[in-house]
Parts: C-alpha cells; structure tokens; sequence
C-alpha cells in the first residue's frame, strides 16, 4: 500500500513539474508584457504632449499675469466666431460650471454643469498650449452616444379610415433612457457629456453596467488588451467628462448638428 | 502534492490578476500623473513679441462682449425645446413666460402617393404673419394619415375651423405656432412640424411676438 502511495507522489511531482515551468514563464512574459505596455503607455503622453508643443508655436508670448483675461478674450471670441454661423454650438465654461447652446449668439439653453473631470495633460498646459487649443472654436469631428441622436420613425399609410382609426400611436417623449455621448473634437481629443440626475443614480447605474464610466471603462479594457494581443502601440487621447441632468445631455445631443462648433473655457 | 498544484495555481491567478490591475488602474494612473506629465511648455525664446497690455486686453474685451450681446434681440423672441417640448419667451433678457408645447414627431409617412417627413425644423425662423380664428386647410397628407381620399383643392372638405386655436404666428415653408384642440397631448412630440401652445400660452404669444420677431428652435 505504501509503494503505490509512493508512485503516486512520485507521478504527481512528474506532472506538475511541467505545470510549475509553465507558471514560471506565463509569469515572466506577464511581467514583460506589463513592463512594455507601461512604457509605450508613458510614451503615448508623452507624445501626444510633445504634438501640443508643436502646435502651439505662437508668434506672441503669454504673460502668466494676464492669462486669465486673455483667457476671457478668446472665450468671448470664439463665441463671436461661432455666432457667425447659421447652426447650433455649445460653449462651456467649466470654471463657472456651465454648458450652453448658442444660435446666433443667442444663449437658447443653458445648463448647470453637476460635476466634470478632465485629464491632467490639460492641466499642465502653459498659456501658449493653451491657447494653441482653445483660443478658437473647435469642431466636433465624430459623434458616439448610447441614444439614437435623430431617431425618425417610418410609419406606412393606413388604407381605410377604419385601419388610421384602429392604429394606436405610440408616443416616447417621457421614456426614461441612459443618456451619455462623446464627441471627437478636432484638437484630438474628447468631450464625454453624461446625463445624470444625481450622483447616487449615476453610481447605482456603474454597478449595473449601465451609464458612461461603466461603458468608458470596459471599452478602456478592450482596446489595452486589443493593442496588447495585436503588439499595437497605445494611445492616448486626452477628455473632459461633463455630467449635467439626463432632459438636457438628451437635449443638447439631439440638437448639435454633427460638425457643431464647441468653445470651451477650462 | 495536490497542495504544491494549489500554490502553482494561485500564482498563476495572482500574475493575470497583476497583469489586469496595471492594465485597468495602474497603467491609466500613471498616464495621469505628475511624473508622466510635466509643464506643457514653450520656452520664452520659441516666441516672439510681447503680448498685450492689461489695458488693451480689458478693452477688447468689453468691445466683444458688447458685439456678443448686441446679438441678443431687445425686443421678444421665443425659444422652443423640441426634445423636452418646452418653450421660453423672452423680451430681452428677460424670460416672460415658459411652458410646455408639442413639436413634430420625426416620423415619416409612406403611403402610394408620396413620402410625407414630419419635423420641426431646428434653427432661427422669423414670424413672417400673424392670424387670428385660423382656418386650417388640410394639406393632403392630413387625408392621406386619415386613410381618406384625396379631395380636390379647394374643396369644401379640406377646410377646417377650430384646429389651429385661436390664433396662427407663419413661419414660412407651412410651419406655425398655432393652438390646438389636442390638449392632452401638450408636451409630447405629436405634431406635423408645426408648434402647439396651450390656449393661454398661445394669447401671450401672440400678443408679444410680432411680424419678424425671431423664433429659435433647438
């Protein structure tokens, strides 16, 4: 009994000695895969900072004394530039915690921001990089939301007025929908507007799997493991993450025209 | 031995779950932090004047703020919400009245004679006519949306009194702010293209707004 006690051992160790090299390598090709990606990660910022330099090559310096009126003036000014067009713009203010859309220069709705974030790349802009930025109106290049943005129903004429009569029409106005949408500006980054009608809502929904950071999250996960199976570089997009109540996020979605102009002040 | 397989199997768990944290939150961290990020600057030789004056800044800028405002009517203006079917009458800067109204039903209707589209139209319209005790004259998707025959034009039957409430604002191309007689669905989007008001609302409306006053649709 006790022999075959012993070769059992014995076979185990045999087999589990294949197993321990494997665990061995798996994890030293984690850790390399880790190190690496973590490197060209660093390196994406770095990058996409070194591109801001580039483009903020301006002929005038910026006295860090007055960058705040400065700031005021290409704020009032991209909104001129904006108001010379014939379509809808948005303008925010994320110092005064607001979001607006302008026709013509006419505030026709305007919107308490309930909370924002935004990448620290922005926060570490000189004025000159900052100005390169958003001293003009930027124009939103892509749009992505979790609700149709023009939803338009197609409805076939009844034959008879019996058939109009019997047809019951359904009306949608008050559906209760998760409201969140991104949109790609043309300075390469992204502006993130999340409905939310209070903060409890907006963390009831993460644990749902519902909601923007939930869906922002998960596609982040995606695409690292989707450039790390495919040895593509990472990227790095800086945001701005606007949360403001669900019946004006849903609002201001279904009225920006898809290359709207968007000013913003930080 | 079946503990040894324990040990190998939790490491392994421990190396994917290392893996996924620095992928998930530290990797993301780092990308945010000061050691990452330093100053995005330009050096002072890459530029090349001096900037402005704080004087000179101050007066530009009250010189733009007074052209952005000049943008703003002084007389009324209304602002319709077509997502949340709401609207906001203005003189000025200052909102008289507010409330809800119904807006076009973005749908489009397909029948053998033709392809009807029913929107409001978003953008900045004028009130080219005013009207009061309007007479609709049914145009002949009304018959069409009826499942009804189409009468001829003018005919007795495409005239209807009452429809359109007590009063009519044209905004050109067949869109109008007009009553109705459906008031129960006053804040849904049900409407041809048109703008419905309540009764009371409609009176302020149209006693405010005037030929060429401005209407903003968003």
């Amino acid at each position: 009994m006790k022999k075959s006690g012993e070769d059992f051992d014995s076979l185990f160790e045999k087999k589990y000695s294949g197993l321990k090299i494997f665990v061995i390598f798996f994890c030293l090709i984690l850790l390399a895969f880790t190190s690496v990606y973590t490197y060209l990660s660093i390196k994406a910022v770095r990058d996409r900072m070194d591109l801001a330099k580039t483009q903020a090559t301006s002929d005038t310096s910026v006295d860090p004394t007055l960058i705040d009126l400065m700031k005021d003036k290409a704020w009032v000014e991209s909104r001129l530039k904006m108001a010379s067009r014939d379509s809808i713009g948005l303008s925010i203010d994320l110092g005064q915690h607001t979001i607006q859309m302008e026709l013509k220069g006419v505030v026709v709705m305007k919107s308490r921001i309930r909370d924002y974030s935004t990448s620290g790349f922005f926060k570490r802009m000189d004025g000159n990089v900052y100005f390169a930025m958003f001293g003009s109106p930027l124009t939103i290049q892509k749009f992505e939301s979790s609700i149709e943005k023009n939803p338009f129903k197609i409805v076939q004429a009844p034959k008879s007025a019996e058939e109009a009569e019997n047809a019951v029409s359904k009306k949608d106005s008050v559906i209760k929908e998760n409201v969140f949408w991104t949109v790609k500006l043309d300075r390469d980054f992204e502006l993130n507007i999340q409905g939310i009608d209070s903060v409890s809502e907006s963390q009831s929904k993460y644990k749902l799997g519902k909601g923007f950071e939930f869906k922002r999250d998960l596609k982040n996960i995606v695409n690292s493991f989707e450039h790390i199976l495919k040895f593509k570089k990472p990227t790095y997009t800086p945001e701005i993450l606007i949360s403001i109540p669900e019946n004006e996020a849903k609002a201001i979605l279904r009225a920006l025209p898809r290359n709207a102009l968007v000013t913003i002040r930080i | 031995m079946v503990r040894t397989f324990f040990i190998y199997l939790a490491i392994l768990f421990a190396g994917i779950l290392f893996f996924a944290s620095m992928v998930l939150f530290a990797i993301p961290a780092i990308q945010e932090s000061d050691l990452v990020l330093p100053e995005i600057t330009i050096s002072q030789n890459e530029t090349g004047e001096a900037g402005p004056s704080k004087e000179s800044l101050e007066k530009d800028i009250n010189k733009l703020q007074i052209k952005l405002d000049k943008l703003t009517p002084t007389d009324a203006y209304i602002i319709i919400n077509t997502s949340d079917n709401h609207f906001y009458l203005y003189k000025g800067k200052q909102l008289i009245r507010e409330g809800l109204c119904s807006t076009g039903k973005n749908e489009k209707l397909v029948s053998e004679k033709g392809d009807n589209t029913f929107y409001t139209p978003l953008g900045v319209r004028r009130v080219q006519r005013k009207q009061p005790n309007p007479v609709w004259a049914k145009p002949d998707w009304a018959f069409i949306e009826e499942g009804l025959p189409i009468p001829p034009p003018g005919h007795s039957s495409r005239f209807e009194s009452g429809t359109l409430g007590a009063y009519k604002l044209e905004l050109g191309n067949g869109y109008m702010i007009h009553g109705t007689i459906y008031k129960r669905f006053m804040g849904l989007s049900v409407t041809h293209g048109c703008i419905r008001l309540g009764d009371e609302d409609l009176e302020v409306v149209y006693s405010t707004m005037q030929i060429g006053s401005k209407v903003y649709i968003y």
